[in-house]
């Protein structure tokens, strides 16, 4: 099981990689909103859902994918950590 | 540029200076100035805007605790002010019941099956199909506010970790704005209750006005299409006329997103920093960035309910088979869930081949969309990086083909009929100009010019915006709502020039268009209830039209005949209606009874016309007919005759070539005069009727009138919009042969032929064909009375019978009485002259 700060860099990068190539990383930042500031779309947001699951082996309900649970990278966090206790 | 850190302390979060409280409540004061001004929506909205804008500043000065109590308080308010007493507890007991049931202590499945139940029922009695006891106009309102809402709260409800509360409940159902618009966003529960003062309070607010500002620009910019753009489909005969028919069609929708905007702005007043509705979206460069920048709320609440759910649901079909079907999926529940809106809010089934394939289509478009992003991905950023002008190129022409393309789609969309789309298409074989490249190059220059600007990162906190940028974008608002209410003052448009006060004097009120007020004509004419489907103006004034209205009362009135006259009133009827009496002799004429022969020393004149010469709304002595019989009996002006008989012949929706064989019939009266009662549009509504009697294969006894049809190539079964604009390049000859047909019969019979000018009750576009039809009177033989200003000097709502209703009452027609006396003596010679008669 990854600790926080693990799953915070492997989401991170991930993120830069698969829809943010050439974007700095310091410009995304943790508290960065990705949905609500239109970044990132549904087609997106499922990627990064079938990640978190795969990276923590848990399994998000449709209701988990909205921007209460995953608009940020701490929210993703807190997310997969809360499905994972 | 990574979004600045965004620490709002709580009191921040809450509370504003002194300062800035004033200045805001000063900004809303010129906001409901502007309001006032452009005559934004109805009455009713304005009282609710008054409402909202003094509670606000109330509200704003509260500790938070009582904010959300006063809110959901305020909203119960408007729902009285707007809806009445009686309305408004009902639509809220409803309300509370179907909220009510959402948290019943059973299991969730028995709760929804308990709501599609009591939902079962109110659709029955939506659809009339069981009685109920509250008044019918709650319907639209109660549907806005329920109809989806419902849905998000139940799913919240059974999903969201954090409940709501009954106050965030009631506040969520019941919102403000809602009680004055039919039309409302989908504003999501889960953040309409995290968005509450989750920012600072004064920029908060201050968006609010930006967004209630840019609204009502939508709105301004909404009447210029609506008044001056906007083409009916007859009219399109050219290619440029097509490309202003699309773009004008689709810019119609500016004003769902001012309306929109006005919404979500008044929300922003009490704290609720929600999303924006719209982003941009004639800058869409593709069919999926098209689909989430219109109507976002509609698209958050599709992905929410269904998208998400249906992947989830998929996955294990692989993502890109669960993505297709899901997107397929949400397009089959728009187009289902449009219906259903559609339903609540007219009372009707919406279930138009047009209206299937626009949704199929495009869910086949976005799909097909998506599965490219999926394999190649799509631009993003953060920080606005650096664009070559290849970039720039590039995106203006992906935005332009996107943006054609949904007109046309859109005009499919709202086309009322298939083949009324298709003959649209005919037009691309008309004359080509140079001005076929005008819109074109307007819309060049527009997406260019916002393309400019790269997208900036959406609903961002306002805390986190530089105080400079932020500032600057306030000014811009101040200044534009200083500006608009500046140039609305009528003595400073008129020294800017006449012609811009005329233009501005129009922009400031919400009246119905040209081709609006011909299709609530032809409501009257016609008895037709079929309103353009996307036409919410006219819908709006129609919801307000009560169902026992006229048109029901006069339903027995007419009866089928057949052949070119089609429909005559029916002989010896009797309605006794809101007005009055309307009763038909015995030789269906409305009117007191006559004897067929004319005595010696009368002078008997017969009257023809549509509707309002029948008296459409008036008792039998209040038409203006019966009121100038009456006087020119009374004062015997005119030497050697005794009596003055005026024999009603009109029947609503006689169009003037029907006016030939009514006149053929009269004549067995032996007539001294033919009056010809002459309304607007003369000659758009002969065209429409000889184009209908032509489509319908009905024999046109005419030979002029049938050469006519043909030599415009109109055959039977033709489509509508095809066989009238073929017609309309012949209308003057049309309305030409009509008329010299009825002076012929006139001189046969030794009568004078009168023509006389009925005017509508109000100003607008109807006098445009007035000069023409005038022209042909005069040529054809008539002696002519323009009765045009008759009403001049007074407000429309002082003689029309209704919002709806534009036939003059009972003040009307006294006011014509007068006038048309008035005009007899002065040309007795020739009016009350006696020919010989056989």
């Amino acid at each position: 099981m990854m600790n926080s700060d693990e799953l915070r860099k492997a989401i991170k990068g991930y993120i830069l990689s698969e829809f943010l190539p050439g974007e700095k990383p310091e410009n995304v930042t943790d508290d960065l909103p990705l949905i609500s500031s239109g970044v990132l779309d549904s087609i997106a947001t499922l990627k990064l859902v079938l990640f978190l699951e795969e990276k923590c082996g848990i399994v998000l309900e449709a209701h988990e994918a909205d921007k209460e649970n995953m608009d940020t990278i701490d929210m993703m966090v807190a997310t997969a950590q809360s499905k994972q206790k | 540029m990574s979004v600045a850190k965004a620490s709002v302390s709580d009191a921040d979060r809450t509370t504003v200076s002194w300062g800035h409280y004033f200045l805001v409540l000063a900004q809303l004061g010129l906001l409901l100035l502007l309001m006032r001004q452009f005559q934004i929506e109805s009455a009713a909205f304005l009282r609710l805007a008054m409402l909202a804008f003094g509670g606000f500043a109330v509200y704003a000065l509260l500790p938070m605790r009582y904010r959300l109590a006063f809110f959901a308080g305020l909203s119960i308010v408007g729902t009285f002010l707007v809806l009445g007493y009686a309305n408004a507890a009902w639509l809220i007991a409803i309300g509370l019941v179907l909220i009510g049931i959402c948290h019943l202590p059973i299991s969730f499945t028995l709760r929804g099956v308990v709501l599609l139940i009591v939902g079962v029922i109110l659709s029955m009695q939506r659809a009339k199909l069981m009685p109920f006891p509250w008044s019918e106009a709650i319907w639209p309102i109660l549907g806005s506010m329920f109809m989806f809402r419902l849905i998000v709260y139940f799913y919240d409800v059974r999903h969201d970790k954090v409940p709501g509360t009954p106050l965030q409940a009631i506040a969520y159902f019941f919102m403000l704005p809602n009680a004055c618009f039919p039309l409302f966003p989908v504003v999501d529960y889960k953040a309409f209750r995290r968005a509450h003062f989750d920012d600072d309070a004064y920029r908060t607010y201050q968006v609010g006005i930006d967004w209630m500002v840019r609204g009502i620009v939508h709105l301004i910019l909404y009447r210029v299409v609506y008044y001056y753009l906007v083409l009916a489909p007859t009219e399109v005969t050219g290619p440029s006329e097509l490309m202003q028919y699309l773009v004008a069609n689709f810019m119609l929708y500016l004003r769902v997103s001012g309306l929109f905007h006005l919404i979500v702005g008044m929300l922003y007043l009490y704290g609720f920093r929600l999303s924006e509705t719209h982003n941009r979206y004639l800058l869409a460069a593709s069919f999926t960035d098209f689909w989430r920048r219109i109507n976002i709320y509609w698209k958050e609440f599709m992905q929410k309910i269904f998208y998400y759910p249906a992947v989830f649901k998929l996955k294990k079909l692989g993502t890109t088979w669960a993505l297709v079907i899901a997107t397929l999926y949400v397009f089959i529940m728009t187009w289902f869930l449009h219906a259903y809106q559609w339903f609540w809010l007219r009372g009707t089934m919406l279930f138009v081949a047009q209206d299937i394939l626009f949704w199929a289509i495009l869910g086949v478009l976005v799909v097909i969309n998506s599965l490219y992003e999926i394999k190649h991905g799509r631009a993003r950023a953060i920080a606005k990086g650096e664009r070559t002008a290849k970039d720039l190129a590039i995106a203006v022409l992906k935005t332009y083909a996107t943006f054609w393309f949904i007109c046309f789609l859109w005009s499919f969309w709202t086309a009322e009929n298939l083949p009324q789309w298709t003959s649209l298409w005919t037009a691309l074989g008309g004359t080509w100009t140079l001005n076929v490249l005008v819109w074109p190059l307007i819309v060049m220059v527009v997406i260019f010019l916002g393309l400019l600007p790269k997208d900036t990162l959406r609903n961002t906190k306002l805390s986190g915006q530089a105080d400079k940028e932020f500032s600057r974008s306030r000014a811009i608002t101040i200044i534009g709502l200083v500006a608009l209410i500046v140039v609305s003052v009528e003595s400073i448009a008129t020294k800017i020039g006449p012609q811009v006060a005329s233009y501005v004097h129009s922009l400031r009120s919400g009246k119905l268009s040209r081709l609006d007020i011909a299709k609530l004509e032809q409501g009257y004419y016609q008895n037709l209830l079929s309103v353009d489907r996307f036409n919410s103006q006219l819908w709006e004034v129609y919801t307000k039209k009560p169902a026992n209205w006229l048109d029901v009362e006069f339903a027995n009135l007419k009866h089928f005949v057949g052949g070119f006259l089609n429909e005559e009133l029916k002989p010896s009827f009797v309605s006794n209606t809101r007005y009055g009496a309307v009763t038909i002799n015995r030789w269906g004429m409305r009117d007191q009874d006559y004897a067929k022969e004319r005595s010696p020393e009368s002078f008997r004149a017969l009257l023809l016309g549509p509707s309002t010469v029948m008296g459409w709304g008036v008792s039998d002595d209040g038409t203006f007919e019966a009121l100038v019989e009456s006087r020119l009996n009374k004062e015997q002006a005119i030497a050697g005759i005794k009596r003055f008989e005026i024999l009603n012949m009109a029947v609503p929706a006689y169009q003037p070539p029907q006016q030939i064989p009514a006149v053929e019939k009269g004549l067995g009266f032996s007539p001294d005069a033919i009056i010809f009662g002459a309304t607007v549009r003369e000659l758009t509504r002969s065209v429409n009727f000889l184009a209908e009697i032509a489509r319908k294969g009905v024999e046109i006894p005419y030979p002029e009138l049938r050469q006519i049809v043909q030599d415009a190539g109109v055959t039977k079964g033709m489509g509508e919009t095809e066989s009238e604009k073929a017609l309309m390049q012949h209308k003057e000859r049309i309305l030409e042969v009509s008329y010299r047909h009825i002076t012929a019969l006139a001189a046969k019979q030794g009568a004078t032929p009168i023509w006389i000018f009925i005017p509508q009750v109000r100003d607008g576009d109807w006098a445009e064909e007035t000069p023409d039809a005038l022209r042909i009177a005069r040529a054809a033989g008539f002696i002519t009375i323009d009765m045009s200003d008759v009403f001049k000097g007074r407000k429309p709502e002082e003689l029309k019978l209704a919002e709806w209703d534009n036939h003059p009452n009972a003040l009307g027609h006294q006011l014509l009485a007068d006038r048309l006396y008035t005009e007899l003596m002065a040309q007795r010679e020739s009016v009350f002259r006696r020919a010989n008669t056989n």
